[in-house]
């Protein structure tokens, strides 16, 4: 990771964190992250708006972060904002995550914490590892959008495969944080259902599961058999 | 742990040579076998292949030179593996050895025990199996009883192996044995490289069921093996085995050993599938490329001098349920006759069969997980 990459997400983290609205995120420039310096933007790469993006899904993912970042796009497709909604998945997923095991670490019942149960151990490893996939599916799409220069058709292969292993991740992650959680997560005070309610939002937007699963078979079934692994290695690495 | 640490996957050269060079390689030297081999292709025992392979420069290719290796960096084996696994190539017979029993002998072993061994290794020549698993020591690895008595001629070797997959075509056995007498638990344990043609070494089959002999029991009765069969530091065994199984754990043959049933399904599919079928190539594609950037940066973690235990195990458990889904799925949406002698027919029969091993071999799906639960903090 870049320095220039460590700062951004510092001020990121600094303006979104406990932040209930957008004009904070304005002021700081957000819009002209992805707009190229000659153009007076920032001249940020995809990389760094997923950096940004995985900050906004983790602490405020009720506020419209992707859509200011895209503006500075100009002409913004449904596919690149599938690219950022994987990016918040993955940021809120993780949030997800964190809430789960400080939980299971405090509560106590039995005369232990929670944690130390094995079927409370063994139920976040599955969590952990949905989270891990998200994280490195948003990541390998960034690289190839990059790769691309945001050019989201050359990169649909990778947005297709990484909205829809997100979106999958969706049910897995957000029953195993409630469940985990007890009846604390199923207040409206608990931070919780923060991100899992936007989870589940953003399961059915820019593409459900049906949309993508579609979209990516049918090009896979255009590349054949051997031609999957020669169209996947040929893309990236 | 809280995040899966993501590494780039950044071999050095020019990948895409490497890639077209093999690719060029297989063509004429694949054997075709039937598309069933093709399927859990790292089990397929072909010695020709593997001498083939390693002449080719293949095998042992990260090893050094000066012990008959291809001093190649460890992401341009992984491209190889890769490579081959998706091409279903018969590498069973050296994988192992390949894999983690020559990185381990030129970490840890003795100068006398790598110009030995290492370079038959590297021409696909001499081969190994894993000496862990026993009776009493499955997932409690720390259980293991088979012990090696220091005498004046060298190491006495008493005990029971089993689950010990390749034992039958090995030469060597990399065993983990109780040295220390009165040790318990993970303490007293050394690692022992064992030549299978020694007096008092019994090898015998056990038959999956699938039908095949992969697995064996191995016996040891006062087996006597030289004071240079140690390996590395004596009583360190568990700490050694240790970093073996992240080589282990982490490489792609935890999701690409079944590929030969998504190129089956893709190609019976054809260019225009029904729905149900596209949707199911989409989302085994969406799980699959993800797992191939969890494998890489797990690759590239440990390329990095960093022990990726937990990453490797969420590789494992990712992969591992990736594949027994797999043939399930498919099974629920292609019809056919389970008999059919069509490819995709007896692919799915196979694997169906074989799939339950998956989240046994190599430390089980529960095993995994509580590794990953450590991580988290949990334990």
């Amino acid at each position: 990771m870049s320095d220039a990459r460590d700062m951004l997400c510092d001020t990121a983290r600094a303006v979104l964190r406990g932040a209930d609205d957008i004009a904070p995120v304005e002021e700081v420039g957000f819009a002209l992250l992805l707009v190229a310096e000659g153009q007076g933007g920032v001249g940020g790469d995809w990389g760094d708006a997923n950096a940004v993006l995985h900050i906004a899904g983790m602490l405020a993912p009720d506020i419209p972060v992707a859509d200011v970042i895209l503006s500075g796009l100009g002409d913004v497709s449904m596919p690149h904002r599938a690219a950022a909604t994987v990016s918040l998945m993955a940021g809120a997923m993780g949030q997800a995550l964190a809430l789960s095991i400080d939980h299971v670490n405090t509560r106590q019942q039995f005369g232990r914490p929670l944690g130390k149960f094995q079927a409370v151990q063994q139920s976040l490893a599955v969590m952990a590892c949905e989270v891990a996939a998200v994280d490195a599916a948003a990541a390998a799409m960034a690289a190839r959008l990059d790769a691309s220069g945001f050019d989201a058709d050359a990169a649909v292969f990778e947005i297709a495969a990484a909205k829809l292993r997100a979106n999958r991740a969706v049910g897995v992650v957000t029953s195993i944080a409630h469940q985990v959680h007890g009846a604390i997560g199923f207040t409206e005070e608990y931070d919780l259902r923060r991100v899992t309610i936007p989870l589940m939002r953003w399961r059915g937007e820019h593409g459900n599961d049906a949309r993508w699963a579609q979209a990516l078979g049918r090009q896979v079934a255009s590349f054949g058999g051997r031609g999957l692994w020669e169209n996947l290695t040929a893309r990236a690495g | 742990m809280q995040s899966f640490a993501l590494y780039p996957f950044a071999p050095p050269g020019d990948v895409a040579a490497l890639r077209a060079d093999l690719r060029a390689w297989l063509a004429e030297h694949q054997p075709h076998d039937d598309v069933v081999k093709r399927a859990n292709c790292w089990a397929s025992f072909d010695p020709d292949f593997s001498r083939a392979l390693g002449a080719a420069g293949y095998v042992g290719m990260t090893l050094p030179a000066i012990y008959g290796g291809g001093d190649r960096h460890p992401l341009e084996r992984y491209v190889v593996i890769e490579e081959l696994l998706a091409a279903g190539a018969p590498v069973g017979a050296h994988w192992i050895a390949d894999r983690q029993t020559g990185p381990l002998i030129l970490r840890y072993g003795s100068e006398e025990q790598r110009e030995r061994y290492l370079p038959g290794i590297a021409k696909g020549e001499l081969y190994a199996c894993i000496g862990l698993s026993e009776p009493g020591a499955g997932s409690d690895l720390a259980a293991v009883r088979t012990s090696a008595r220091e005498t004046a001629e060298g190491w006495r070797i008493n005990g029971q192996k089993i689950w010990t997959t390749g034992a039958h075509f090995s030469h060597i056995m990399l065993a983990l044995v109780r040295t220390e007498g009165g040790s318990e638990r993970n303490a007293g344990l050394s690692q022992l490289l064992i030549d299978l043609d020694t007096p008092g070494i019994t090898i015998r089959p056990i038959i999956d069921m699938a039908g095949n002999h992969d697995f064996n029991e191995v016996f040891f009765d006062d087996a006597l093996v030289p004071h240079g069969a140690l390996v590395g530091t004596r009583g360190q065994g568990w700490k050694q085995v240790t970093a073996e199984l992240g080589l282990e754990r982490s490489g792609p043959e935890r999701y690409l050993s079944s590929h030969a049933l998504l190129i089956a399904l893709i190609d019976a599919a054809g260019a225009d599938p029904e729905p149900a079928i596209a949707g199911l190539i989409g989302k085994l594609t969406a799980e699959m490329w993800t797992l191939r950037q969890l494998s890489m940066s797990t690759a590239a973690k440990l390329a990095a001098g960093e022990d990726p235990m937990v990453e490797a195990s969420v590789v494992k458990e990712l992969g591992n349920a990736f594949e027994q889904d797999m043939p399930r799925r498919v099974r629920a949406i292609v019809d056919c006759a389970w008999d059919d002698d069509a490819d995709l027919a007896r692919l799915l029969r196979a694997l169906l069969i074989a799939s339950p091993s998956f989240s046994l071999r190599g430390g089980t799906r529960e095993v995994i997980r509580g590794i990953i639960a450590r991580g988290l903090g949990l334990r």
